[in-house]
Parts: structure tokens; sequence; C-alpha cells
């Protein structure tokens, strides 16, 4: 078992209005470890709670019991924000500064030195990919800009921890994929990450350990393949085959007692078709979807047939 | 028509600013204690401890690096969120303005006092309004879009944000002071008439005491009449006397003595000419006197008399001539156990010269105050004084900044907004009502009382009736009346930051009197105006409710 860089214990969060009669409870007894180097996922509904349990990591909220240790300190020490980069729910930034001036202003807050400071303020800008828009103020953002940015304001200080709380929302498919790989990356990179979604292909395709929140309770909590697997299917997967041999096969598998349940063609995800033809129309502009003739209602805006996708995970 | 400043001692004020601030810690602390009880049981003490303790830490690890960025946020904020705009109003203002200032040719310098007065009058009323709007809004503002939730998740101390608004919004308070202040001296050299000189006075006061017609000492003069006597007078002809005491600091060739006396006629007597008045150098220890030429009271101006330093004088019995020497015969060393000298504001380290003023015109008075005359020395141009004169209002904008930005650290706009602006006029208009309402010296009573006098039409200083009724009335006023007693430590004496009233009557802004106080009721303000936002919020949830 490796350390923990996270320990929440019995942690609860009641929501009072301005007189202090209850108006929420947002969390119940929660208690989780996070571990060193792993991508961390709080799954949820909305309104779950996911976003409070950040809050209450970061010493935004007070908890109303519990504990909670992140990286060694409590939650209310402020030199643990050394170490973390947060990216909230919304991208809470200033809308009046343009994407340098707002690393460059978060990157004062460390004690980065000037020059490192341009340096990673620049490298961060293109690393999410907005060199075309760094002199822009963020009020002319688009969402997903804004999500971009705000990634990497959470990077400036080359944290160990990072927690990201909804990083794909608003984000097309080619944006939610940008930002996954980047998500990756930050492992690669040896960083801890705690992501929270209610988008399950998110979780699923980055997130080692997952943890499924309901209304501010811990429902589930383990492995991706751990959860995901289907402990008593197998399935095979191979080029295709005629009839003949999967007759063949079906007799093959019958004499050794399996239960075929079903014989099919896999199909791409929308996603995966997304992106191809994004990429393929990157690759060559002004290539246009033409209809044949008679058949309008054909699938698609690629211009080849949608083939085995080798970038599929 | 000029009021003589009260000397400002600063170790008394600073003495008397520790007692207050350490009155409101214990307050505070005991409450706090007092409270933690009952919400956290056994462990509440030892958590309000380990939470001042804290706050101790983050006060000492304060980083000018990151407060810098805070403020640079700030004053970020408020130029793109076009504060500057306000200068436009400002120079549009001017622009016209012009036109509606007709000065009086018969009296010239009056149009200068009038220029001079506007302009300071529209910075204030621009700058101000301004400066609390953008301190009192910025706050709220990022804690309701949650940018702050970002920016706390850094290793920002919550001292450190409040600190960062705080320089900020003076920043930007500064550069609207700045280029106003220059468009305005701009357009008062525009629009001063040419025969104008342009000066400042620095004047030395002396104290004042009377003797009267018989020639016994007195405190005071005599009140010819004014319900509020702001002059004492003193009758013609007679030994009624007016003596000043001056400090002298340093041996000058000539000393010039400028006063500005009311005349009060009994009767007609000479039209054609106004009361006369004869100033006279007088040493008691060496029993010599220097009668001046006697002079005719300008009234509604002032009158200059110059003293060389050597003076001739007649001896009246053996009418023999001998010569004076202003500062080796007339001058009496500074003495710390004289009553008089102690009274003295001023380096006397010359020693202090004794003037009488007489009136010479039979049954007419003389009005004088304190400030009527006074020596003036070598004359500061225009120009510094102006710039004291906008110190005085920037430094009113930097203690506004501060207190709008604690106010922002606890409720949200509209109600930080009405109360900064709250305390501000209060301090400004209502600061001395306050005291007199506090020390018992306004008539009336408290509110309850002054409500039954206004229902029964009561004169206020008709005695109440006794009976339980009234008993009650009163009893009800005194803890308001004792609650004001604290508001008058909470709200800031603001009347010391009108220093331009001082150059538009043609003064310098004294430093002692004026500039000095003003300066220390800033500071006094800034440290446990820090203290409170910082623990408003560390202590709050930022969360938008
Ligand atoms: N500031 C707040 N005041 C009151 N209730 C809140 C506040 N923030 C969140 N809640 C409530 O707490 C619960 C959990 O919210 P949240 O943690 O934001 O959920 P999630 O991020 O999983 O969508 C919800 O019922 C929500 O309405
Ligand atoms: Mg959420």
């Amino acid at each position: 078992m490796s350390e923990a860089v996270i320990q929440i214990r019995n942690l609860s969060k009641i929501y009072r209005d301005f007189w202090g009669r209850k108006k929420v409870q947002a969390l119940n007894s929660l208690s989780l470890d996070v571990n060193k180097g792993e991508i961390f996922g709080l799954l949820g509904p909305n309104g779950s709670g996911k976003t409070t349990t950040m809050k209450l990591l970061l010493g935004l909220l007070f908890p109303t019991d519990g504990e909670i240790s992140i990286l060694g300190k409590s939650a209310s020490d402020v030199s643990k924000n050394e170490q973390i980069g947060y990216l909230p729910e919304e991208s809470y930034l200033y809308r009046f500064l343009n994407a340098e001036e707002t690393l460059d202003f978060y990157g004062r807050l460390f004690d980065i030195s000037p020059a490192e400071r341009r340096e990673r303020t620049n490298a961060l800008i293109e690393r999410v990919g907005l060199q075309h828009a760094r002199r822009r103020q963020l009020k002319e953002y688009s969402k997903g800009m804004t999500r971009r940015i705000g990634l990497a304001q959470a990077l400036i200080n080359n944290p160990d921890l990072v927690l990201l709380d909804e990083p794909t929302s608003g984000l097309d498919p080619l944006g939610t994929r940008d930002m996954k790989d980047m998500i990756l990356k930050l492992r690669d990179e040896g960083k801890t990450v705690v992501m929270c979604s209610h988008l399950l292909a998110d979780v699923q395709d980055v997130c080692d350990r997952i943890a499924i929140l309901f209304n501010g309770e811990l429902k589930e909590l383990g492995t991706v393949d751990e959860l995901l697997t289907e402990q008593d299917e197998t399935q095979l997967l191979t080029s295709k085959l005629d009839a003949e041999t999967i007759d063949e096969l079906k007799a093959v598998l019958a004499k050794h007692n399996a239960d075929v349940r079903s014989v099919t063609h896999p199909r791409n995800s929308l996603e995966d078709l997304f992106l191809k033809t994004v990429r393929t129309s990157q690759e060559r502009p002004g290539q246009r979807y033409v209809p044949s003739a008679g058949d309008g209602d054909s699938a698609g805006g690629s211009p080849e047939p949608p083939a085995a996708d080798a970038e599929s995970n | 028509m000029t009021v003589q400043p009260v000397s400002f001692d600063l170790l008394d004020g600073l003495i008397q600013w520790l007692v207050v601030f350490a009155g409101f810690v214990a307050t505070f602390t005991v409450v706090a204690l007092a409270t933690s009880i009952p919400l956290y049981g056994v462990s509440g003490p030892k958590r309000v401890i380990s939470g001042a303790m804290r706050g101790l830490t983050d006060f000492v690890s304060i980083s000018p690096r990151r407060v810098y960025a805070i403020a640079m946020l700030a004053f970020k904020e408020s130029i793109r969120r076009k504060a500057l705009l306000v200068f436009v109003v400002f120079a549009g203002l001017f622009m016209f303005a012009g036109w509606f200032m007709e000065g009086d040719a018969a009296r010239p310098e009056l149009h200068l006092t009038n220029l001079v007065a506007f302009v300071f009058l529209a910075m204030t009323w621009i700058v101000l309004p301004v400066v609390v709007l953008l301190s009192c809004w910025g706050l709220p503002e990022d804690i309701r879009l949650r940018s702050l939730h970002t920016v706390v998740t850094k290793p920002v101390r919550r001292n450190e944000i409040v600190l960062g608004r705080m320089l900020g919004f003076s920043a930007v308070g500064t550069l609207i002071i700045v280029l106003m202040a220059a468009v305005g001296y701009g357009w008062i050299l525009r629009h001063v008439p040419k025969d104008v000189a342009m000066f400042c006075r620095v004047p030395v006061y002396g104290s004042i005491s009377f003797l009267d017609r018989n020639g016994n000492p007195q405190e005071q003069g005599i009140n010819v009449g004014d319900i509020v006597m702001t002059r004492s007078f003193i009758e013609g002809g007679s030994k009624a006397t007016a003596i000043w005491h001056f400090p002298i600091s340093h041996e000058v060739d000539e000393l010039k003595i400028e006063s500005r006396f009311e005349a009060f006629r009994t009767w007609k007597g000479n039209m054609d000419r106004s009361l006369r008045v004869r100033f006279t150098l007088v040493n008691d220890e060496k029993d010599l006197r220097v009668p001046l030429p006697a002079y005719e009271v300008n009234e509604f101006r002032y009158n200059e008399v110059l003293i060389s330093r050597h003076q001739e004088i007649t001896d009246e019995q053996t009418l023999k001539k001998s010569e004076v020497d202003l500062f080796k015969d007339l001058l009496v060393p500074f003495d710390p156990q004289n009553e008089v000298h102690r009274k003295l504001q001023g380096d006397a380290s010359a020693g202090v010269l004794t003037v009488h003023a007489q009136c010479l015109d039979r049954g007419q008075y003389i009005g004088l105050s304190p400030g009527d005359c006074f020596l003036r020395l070598t004359d500061r141009s225009f120009a510094v004084g102006y710039i004291k004169a906008t110190v005085g209002l920037w430094l009113e904008c930097l203690l506004l900044v501060v207190i709008a930005v604690t106010a922002s650290c606890f409720v949200k706009f509209p109600v930080a907004f009405i109360l900064t602006s709250s305390i501000g006029v209060v301090g400004s208009f209502a600061y001395g009502f306050l005291l007199e309402i506090v020390s018992g010296k306004q008539k009336g009573g408290g509110a309850a009382e002054s409500v039954y006098r206004l229902i029964t039409h009561m004169n206020e200083t008709t005695p109440l009736p006794e009976n339980l009724f009234t008993k009650s009335i009163v009893a009800f006023d005194k803890p308001l009346v004792e609650g004001l007693g604290i508001v008058r430590y909470v709200i800031p004496d603001l009347s010391h930051y009108g220093t331009s009233e001082w150059l538009a009557k043609g003064f310098d802004v004294p430093w002692n009197g004026v500039l000095l106080p003003a300066m220390a009721v800033t500071f006094a303000y800034f440290l446990p105006c820090l203290l409170l936002g910082y623990f408003s919020l560390r202590l709050r949830e930022l969360e938008a409710k």
C-alpha cells in the first residue's frame, strides 16, 4: 500500500443559513484515502457532495464534523497550498485579466523567481493550447478556453497534488480528449490527481480508483478494473470472420460448455468517430461531406467509412 | 476669521490610541472566550488561543510579494472597470465652472479663495465617493463571483488579501488625486486675476490674556452681545489691553505682525477713519515699554505691522532718546516654570516676546480672538501650500479606503457602502456634535428625551418634570448615550482633514496642528482595521450566501 496523500475520516458537512438553521446535509460521515501518484475519481450525480468535499479539503469550507489530513497537514493550514493546484468547478478567475496576466498573478502568490514565473507561464499557455489567445481578456473566452486557463492556473506552482472539479464540464469532445490526456500526463509526472465528475466516460478513461457518492454518502470505492470487470464473462476480438468460421468456433465453444451470448461487429463510439472526423479535416481542410446520389441518410461526416480505430483505449 | 490650530501631542495621542486599542482587543478576547465555551465546550478557549496564535504568525509572515500582487490586482481591476472615467467628469466640470465664478473686482484676493475652495470641494466630492465605492465593491464581488476561492487556495494569508486590497485602492485614489490636483492647479492659475499675489502665510501664534479697563488681569475680554462669543472685546481709551506672548525661534532683522481685528462702535465717532490700535512691545522684567506707531484697523482685511530689530525710545521723564534691540533687550528667555510660557506652542529658543494691544478711541471696542494676531514668518509659495492641502485630502482618502475595505470584509457591498459613507459624513460634519452629546454638553438629553421634548413642546433648557415616566425616559437614554461614547472611538474625527481651508484663506497648512494629526488618525485606524478585516475573512466561509 503506497502512502496516503489525503486522509478523510468521518467527514460531515451541514450547510446552515445565516441564522444557523440547517439547510442541507451535504456530506455524511465520509471516510476515504487517496494514495500518492494515483488519479482518484469522485463520481456522483449533481448535488451529491463532490464539490463540497473538495472545498473542505482546501479549507474553503469548515467541516461540521470529522478530520482531514492533506499532504500531512490540516485543511486550514495555508502552507499546504504551496503544493496544491486547484481547478474550481467554474473557472473562478478574474475576467479583466488576460491569460498571461492571470498566470503571472497566481504565480506571484507562490515563491517562484520572476524568471521561472515567466518561463512557466509560457510553457503552460502552450501546454493548454492557448497561444493564440494569450493577450485576450478572459471575459472574451469561451467556456472551453476558460477551462484550459483554469487548468494552467492550477499547475503554475508545479503542484504535487492536483484537485480538479469537473475538469471536462463544458468542453467539446476534442477538448475533453485533450483534458483527459493532460490529466494522464500529470500522473506520468508523478503527481496525485483528485478529480470529480458526473461524466462517467471521463472517469472511466482516466481514473485509477473511484469513489461513488450519493446524497453525501460513500456508496462504492475501488479500482476501476475491480469495479467494472465482469468476472464471469470473456470477450474475444478478432479480425472479420465469415459465417462458417463463426459456426465452427461456436461448435468448439459448445464443447467447452461456454454459453455464447452475442456475436456482433464491434461499433466505434461516437467520440472516436467525432475525433477522427475533426482530425482528418484538420489535415485536409476544404474537404466536405457530399451525400451520394439518392442516399440521404448516410451516417456521419467522415469521408471514409469508419474503420477500426487504433486510438481507442 | 482664523482659528488657531490646536497643537497635536503625538505621544499623548499614541498613548490614548494604545489604551483604546488594548481596550478593544481585551473586549474581543473576553467575548470570544466566553462564546467559545457554549459552542465548543472545554476545548473552546484552547481553540480561541490557538486561533489568535495563528493570527500572530500570519502577521509575522506577511509577504510583500503577495501583497503587491493583490494590490496590483485591485488597481488593475479598478482601472479596467474604468474608474478613471470620473476624471472626465471632473475635467468637464472645470471647462464650464469658470463661467460661473465671477470675481469681485474690489476684492480680487477673495476670488483666489473661491477658486481654491471650489477645486478642493470638487476633488473631495468626486474622489472620495468613487474610491469608497470601489473599495466597498471589490471584496464582496470577489466573494460573490468566487474568484476569491481561486486566490485563497494559493498560499495567501487572509491579512495579505486585506492589506493588498487596501493598498491597491489607495493607489487608485492616489492616481486620481494626483491627476485632479494637477488639473485643478492649472485651472486656478488660469482663472486667478493678474493682480492677486499667490502665497501662503506661515503664522506663529502666541497665547493671549487680557487686562480689563482698570488694569486687572482677566482671562477674557468683554462680550458685546454675541450669542457665540468667538471674539473678546477690549474697551478703547481705557487700561483694557490684550496681551500676546509669542515664541521666537531665532533672530531676524524684521518681525512682521499681522492682525485682523473687529471694530465695534458704541457711538458713531469719526466715520471717516477706522478705530485706532496701538501695539506696545513690553519687557516687564526690565520695565521696558516700546510703543509702536498707532494704526487704523482695516476691518475686512488685515493689517501688517513691521517691527525692525532696532527701536528708538524716548524716556518720558528725561526725554532722552535711546536705542533698544528687539532680541537683546525685549525678549525674555523661555521659562519652563512660567504658566504663560508653558502654554506656548512652537519653538521659543530665542525667547518670548510680549506685545500689548490697546484701542485708542474712547468708548469704542475692538474684538479679537487668539488667532487674530500672529507673527508672520517668510511666506511659503502657493504651490507648496497646494501640495500640502492635497496631502490632507489624500490622507482622508486613505482612511476611507481602509474603513471601506474593512467593512467589505464583513458585509455585502450596499451595507458596506452605507456604513462607510455614514462614518465619513458623521466624522466630517457631526463629530463635534457627537462629542457634545457624549460629554453631556448638548442640552435636551438623549434620543427618547428629545422626542419627549418635541412632543410636549418643551424647551431644551427647561428641566424635565420629576415623575416616573421622565425618569424612565432618562434611564432609557443612558445606555444609548454611553453607547455613543464607544462609537466616538470607532468614528474618526475627520475635521483634521479640512486642509484646503487653510490654503483658501491664504495660510500655509500647519504641520503640527493639522497634517500631523491627520496622519496620526489615518495610521491609528489602519492597524485595527487590518486586524478586523483579517479575522473576518479567516473566520468566514467564503461562500456566496
Ligand atoms: N453554499 C451552499 N449553501 C447551501 N447548500 C449548498 C451550498 N453549496 C452546495 N450546497 C448543497 O450541498 C449539496 C452538495 O452540493 P455539491 O457539493 O456542490 O454537489 P456536487 O458538486 O456533487 O454537484 C447540494 O444539495 C447543494 O445544494
Ligand atoms: Mg460540483
